[in-house]
Order: C-alpha cells, then structure tokens, then sequence
C-alpha cells in the first residue's frame, strides 16, 4: 500500500526533523522543507497528499505560500500549523482552501489525527477526480 | 451585602485625594488673590478716586460760599452804616441850625430816624467850639465840651466821620456818626450815636449754625462788637493781626490747644475789611460744623465703598469655594479617565508583548513535545531496556508532556488575552441569562457547600449586549467566588441586579462570603498577571479580561471587599451601548467566543 506523502513545512528545523521522524516512524513518507519558496518549488517537483504548513515563517510565510500551493494543486490537502493561535489567522487559511489548523504546541497524536483526515478527504476527493 | 460603604477600595473610586487638600488650598488661596486684586484694586483707585475728587470739590464750595456770606455781610453793614450817615447829613443839609438848636425839632427829627428801628441811641447838634447846641438822649451830656475829643477833629477836617467804639463821657463802648454844615466860617456838627445793642445784632445777623460767631475789630485788633464766645467789646480780638494778611480772604485757623478762650481747634474763617469805617468784618466756625454735610457725604461714600469691598470679598470667597468645588469634580473625574486610560493602555500593551511572548514559546514547547514523542519511540524500539528505567524514563516524558501541556495552557491565555475581535450584539434579558449561568455553576458549588442567593429586580428589561462575552465574565467572577471560599466551606455567592435609572442602566452584583482580598491587593486586581492564587492555579488574566469585556461593552466595573468578610463586584451595563462602545471593543482584550460547558470555566483569581 502507497504511504501517504507529506510535505511538511516549518522553520523549526527541530519542530519539523523531530515531527519528520515520528511521522515516518507511523508510516508517512515525510518531506521536510524550511522555508515556503522552497515548499512552492517542491510542489512543482513532487506530488503530496498532504501538506504541514507552519504560519510565521521568514520570507514566504504561511498565507503567502499556502497561495501559491493552492494555485498549483488545487486538490492537495493544507494543515496549518501556527503559533498564534489567532481564530483569524486560522480561518483565513481556511478561507484559503486550508483543510484545518491546528495551534501549537500540539500533541502529535492530534496532529496525526488531523492529516489522516486530510488524507481521507483527498483520497474521496481524488476519487472523485 | 453592601461592602462598598465599610472598608471596600473601589477601584475606581475617584482619586481627587492624590492630589491633596494642600493643593486646592493654595489654588484657593491663588484663586481668591486674583479675584480680589482684579476686582478690589480698580474699585478701591475709583472709589477713593472720587472720594477725594468730591472731598476737595465740596471743600472748595463750601469755602466759596462761606466767603460770599463774608463779603455778603460786610455789605449789609456797610450799607446800614453808609444809610445812618445819609440820614444824618440828609438833617444837617436840609435843616438850619436855628432850627435844630430847637429841642423841640431836634425830639421830632430824633424820633423819624429812629421809626424803623432804634438805630441811634442819641443826637446832638455841637458848634465848631465843642459844645452842646442841643442834645436828645439818655444821657446827661449837654454840657459836655468835645473840642478835645479825637472824633471832634477828625469830622471838622474829614467833614464825615465814622469813630470805632469808644467809652467818652458815657463810659459805655459805643460809636458815633457825626456829619458837618458850613455856612461860611462857621461849622456845625451834627453826631449821632449808633445804638450798639442794635448794631451788635446787625453785625451777628449770618446764620453760621452752633458754633459760629462774628465780629467787628479795628485795625488795632480792638473788638468792635462783642462775640458770640470769645472776648468781649473794646477787648483784644481772638485772632491775631497777623493771620489777616490780605484785603479779604479765607482761611483754617489753628488755635492754640492751651489757649483756653477757643472752644474750638480748627475753625474756617473768612473776613474782609469795611471800607469807611477800617474795621475788619471776622465770621469763623469751627471747621467740622462748617464741613459736617460734605464730612458726612463723604463718610457714606466711604461706608459704600467699604461695603463694596466687604460685598466683592464675600462674593469672592463664595465664588472661589464654588470653582474649586467645580475644579475638584473635574479632577475626580479627569483622575478617573486617566486611570481607565492608564489600564487601557497597560492593558494593551501587555496585550502586544503576551501575544509575542505566547508565539515565541509556543514553538520551543512544539518542540519539546515532538522531543518527548521522539524518545518515547525510541524507548518503544529498544526491548532490551531494563524495566526499570523504562518505567523510570515513561514517567519522566510524562510529566515533561503534562508540564507542557500547563506551559500551552498559559500561553493560550496569554494569546486570549492579546486576542481583539468584534462583539456579536443582541438582545439579553439579564435576568433569565443570569438564571441560565448560575444553572450551569450550581452543581460544582454544591458540591463543596457553596448556595447561591439572588436578588434580581423583576421588568429589568431586554438590552443589546454580547451574551458570549457577558458569559464569560459572569463564569470568570462566579468560578473567583467559588476558589474564594476555599479553606471557608459553606458560604454564599449572592447575585443582585437592579435597574441605574440615573445612568441608564443596569447594575450586577456579585458578591461572596469568602476570605476577602486585603487592601494592598485591590488596587491591583484587574492587572494583568497579577494573581493571589498558588502557582501553577492562575495565570492572573482572567480580571484582567473581564474588565477590559465590560469596558467593551460600554459599562464599569468597581471591586470591594473586606479581609474575612468577602468581596463585592459591581458591573454597570447600559442599556444603550454606543456606537463608539463597539468600536472600543476592538481595542480591549476578550475571551474567545465559547460555550459555558466547554469553557470549564476560567477559574483564574486575579
């Protein structure tokens, strides 16, 4: 069975090497990127299920980099990660085509739970395709 | 229960005593001078302005008028003297001496001169030798030979003479009036005595009030008539010579204290000097007779200018107590905005700094959580490890989660605290909202002996406010109650409301039987992170949020409370929040938008 490809990005290299092995670890095949021109360039190399997209980020942040990723795969499946914990922020991304956000520090089980559902929706919706 | 009123520390009672009663002391004091010095200097410079303008004005008149009856006077004398004369030499020059040397004609002549008034005493017809033609009068003279008396020669050179008083063979004072005849060598005289009696009347005849008086002297300064008061005729004359200087005039004569022929001090004096005879016309009144009106006029103005003053004085006062009164009103509430401005503005930027502070270390603790995962996965794949240390090391990752999970707790507060968003309004009936909230809150109350009373007033009607964030603060202060009664069982929150018709509102209370806050820690109770709690039991926010809710809202909130007793919160909504309301509640920090039973309540005590 194909493993479920994420994309994770955040400029917490801790954060995100740390989440890349424990999410490996639980059968996902994890990209892990720094920054969001980087998270843009690599949506144009490879396709992903589902993609962990941090908020405040230097350069590209989150809206701006969710943008792009929107516009070149409409169907890819977005959950936000941020530290604001604003609603607005959140809802925004949302706005934006974002599956869910979730605030951080968040339990990696809840995270885990909430790509699983992304990876839910995008294989109906791929289906559907 | 009212706590207010006892011991409480609103913490918005008004702050008019920071500023101290020292301070509108000498504001008053301030205040008063100015008053006085704008409004008494230019009242005192016109006031005595025209006083002395009058004073010397009525002086002037006074004086005018008191030399046009001297010169009055001396006219009235002199024209009775010059009429006396007439008559005389209308008798010598109309009637031959043969016929005047008649006793009989000279009787009848005697008495037509004297039938409008005794003006003569006596009258004579003498011949150029000094004797006796005839004689009509008291006195046994007919005899007597004047060829050696002063008036004798003078009237047979002068032809007209007036004599100052004298005593002759009488030896009585009086005066004469003697006219000639000539017919060719021979010269007659006719003389006349001038009653003195008559005359001295005559001369006294001004109305100059008490203690004035007049007189006749010669140039010698022998007394010509008696005087009301000082000396007596043929005396020295009371004034001197000296002080008569000119022709006529007036003057303020000084007497001598020791001299004790003046009665009085200072007298105003006028005279004037009688053409034929030289004698000198002295009419004199003590001086504050003679200025006792202009003295008096002047003394009222005096009186309503001191009283002008004692009014503006009064006024002044009333009026400055009145303004400082006004000014500390002003202050106590200025003091009060800039407090509420003063909170608003701390309360803003600790929102700024929490909601950094919150995202900076929301990232380590993502981290960390992701660390502790990690090694509990490594743990998992190492089945050689003793159980121990597997245990031992569990347990510590646990505890490591758990305090970051209290770490993320406080850091959502901190980012609920910086949050700003709008308020959704409409319509609450407080009552049956309250109802609802405490309905909710009951069962944890209970459970460790806690009973609510409440005291709604009924009609409080519906008004537009946010229900959510209403709720919010009602669990807030309903849940600080609770933990107040800690360690102090079974005790009562009682929850009031009535309807502020002066301010057009309504008024919550909340109040408990708890363990008080002390004096120190009032003031700082909607402070932000500012907690009596233990560690790790608040963040000290959650007051901090309710006041800046019911800021939002367009209401007030007031604390009071006494050690021991427990403590009173006080909400104020109006019923009709402003435009401007909303808008602020962009600017103050809430608590998101939640439910009652999701919440579990922000238990935190501030």
């Amino acid at each position: 069975m194909k493993k479920p490809r994420i994309l994770l990005v955040d400029d917490e290299m801790a954060f995100a090497d740390n989440l890349m092995k424990i999410l490996s670890k639980r059968g996902y095949d994890v990209i892990v990127v720094y920054n969001g021109a980087d998270a843009v360039s690599m949506i144009g190399e490879k396709e992903f299920d589902v993609i962990i997209l941090d908020m405040k980020m230097p350069g590209m942040n989150g809206i701006a980099t969710l943008k792009e990723i929107k516009k070149k795969t409409p169907f890819v499946e977005v959950v936000i990660l941020t530290g604001h914990g604003s609603v607005e922020s959140g809802i925004e991304g949302m706005q934006l085509g974002a599956f869910d956000f979730l605030m951080k520090p968040v339990k990696v089980d809840d995270l885990q739970e909430k790509v699983s559902e992304a990876y839910r929706r995008k294989l109906v919706q791929g289906k559907r395709g | 229960m009212e706590l207010e009123q006892e011991a409480g520390v609103p913490i918005n009672q008004p702050h008019a005593k920071k500023r101290g009663e020292e301070h509108y002391s000498k504001l008053y004091r301030k205040f008063i001078f100015l008053t006085l010095i704008c409004s008494l200097v230019p009242l005192f410079l016109v006031g005595w302005g025209i006083y002395a303008y009058y004073s010397g004005f009525s002086k002037i008149r006074i004086m005018n008028y008191f030399e046009n009856q001297v010169e009055h006077h001396r006219e009235i004398i002199e024209l009775f003297l010059r009429e006396r004369t007439s008559d005389l030499q209308l008798v010598i020059l109309t009637h031959s001496p043969d016929y005047l040397q008649n006793p009989g004609n000279l009787r009848r002549i005697f008495s037509i001169m004297n039938q409008g008034s005794s003006f003569f005493t006596d009258l004579g017809l003498i011949d150029d030798k000094g004797n006796h033609l005839a004689y009509i009068g008291p006195y046994d003279l007919m005899d007597k030979n004047y060829s050696q008396a002063f008036w004798f020669k003078e009237v047979m050179n002068k032809g007209i003479y007036i004599s100052d008083m004298f005593t002759g063979f009488r030896k009585a004072p009086h005066f004469i009036i003697a006219v000639t005849r000539i017919e060719g060598n021979r010269k007659w005289i006719l003389r006349a005595s001038v009653d003195t009696e008559y005359f001295r009347s005559l001369v006294e005849n001004v109305k100059i009030g008490a203690s004035g008086e007049v007189y006749l002297s010669n140039q010698e300064g022998i007394l010509q008539t008696t005087p009301r008061f000082s000396g007596k005729i043929m005396g020295k004359a009371p004034l001197p010579i000296e002080f008569f200087s000119k022709e006529s005039g007036i003057g303020i004569y000084e007497a001598d204290n020791n001299n004790p022929s003046h009665r009085f001090p200072r007298q105003l004096v006028g005279y004037t000097w009688l053409k034929n005879p030289r004698w000198k016309l002295v009419v004199k009144q003590d001086y504050a007779e003679a200025f006792r009106d202009a003295n008096q006029a002047n003394r009222a103005a005096l009186i309503s200018l001191h009283l002008s003053l004692l009014i503006i004085l009064v006024i002044s006062v009333i009026s400055t107590r009145y303004m400082i009164n006004i000014i500390k009103k002003q202050d106590s509430v200025s003091d009060l905005l800039n407090k509420q401005l003063v909170q608003a503005g701390k309360m803003a930027s600790l929102g700024e700094l929490s909601a950094g502070v919150a995202h900076e270390i929301n990232n380590p603790l993502a981290i960390i959580l992701t660390e502790c995962q990690v090694m509990k996965d490594t743990i998992d794949d190492a089945p050689s490890l003793n159980n121990e240390v597997r245990t031992e090391l569990t347990a510590s990752l646990s505890q490591t989660e758990s305090q970051v999970h209290r770490c993320s707790l406080i850091t959502q507060s901190l980012l609920k605290f910086s949050r700003r968003s709008k308020s959704q309004r409409e319509m609450v009936n407080l009552n049956a909202f309250l109802e609802e909230v405490i309905g909710h809150m009951e069962g944890k109350a209970k459970g460790i002996g806690i009973q609510f009373a409440l005291d709604l007033e009924k009609d409080i009607p519906s008004f537009p406010s946010d229900p959510s964030l209403l709720q919010q603060v009602l669990l807030n202060l309903i849940n600080n109650a609770i933990d107040a009664h800690e360690g102090k069982p079974y005790g009562t929150i009682s929850i009031g409301t009535r309807t502020d018709s002066s301010r057009h509102g309504v008024e919550i209370t909340v109040s408990d039987t708890g363990s008080g806050i002390s004096p120190e820690n009032i003031e700082k109770i909607f402070d932000p992170f500012f907690t009596t709690k233990a560690v790790g039991k608040g963040t000290g926010l959650g007051l901090s949020i309710t006041y800046s809710t019911i800021k939002g809202l367009g209401g007030d909130i007031s604390v009071s409370s006494i050690i021991g007793k427990g403590t009173q919160f006080k909400i104020f909504l109006p019923f009709r929040p402003s435009d401007n309301d909303q808008e602020n509640q962009e600017n103050v920090i809430i608590q998101p938008q939640s439910s009652i039973l999701k919440s579990g309540a922000n238990n935190e005590k501030t």
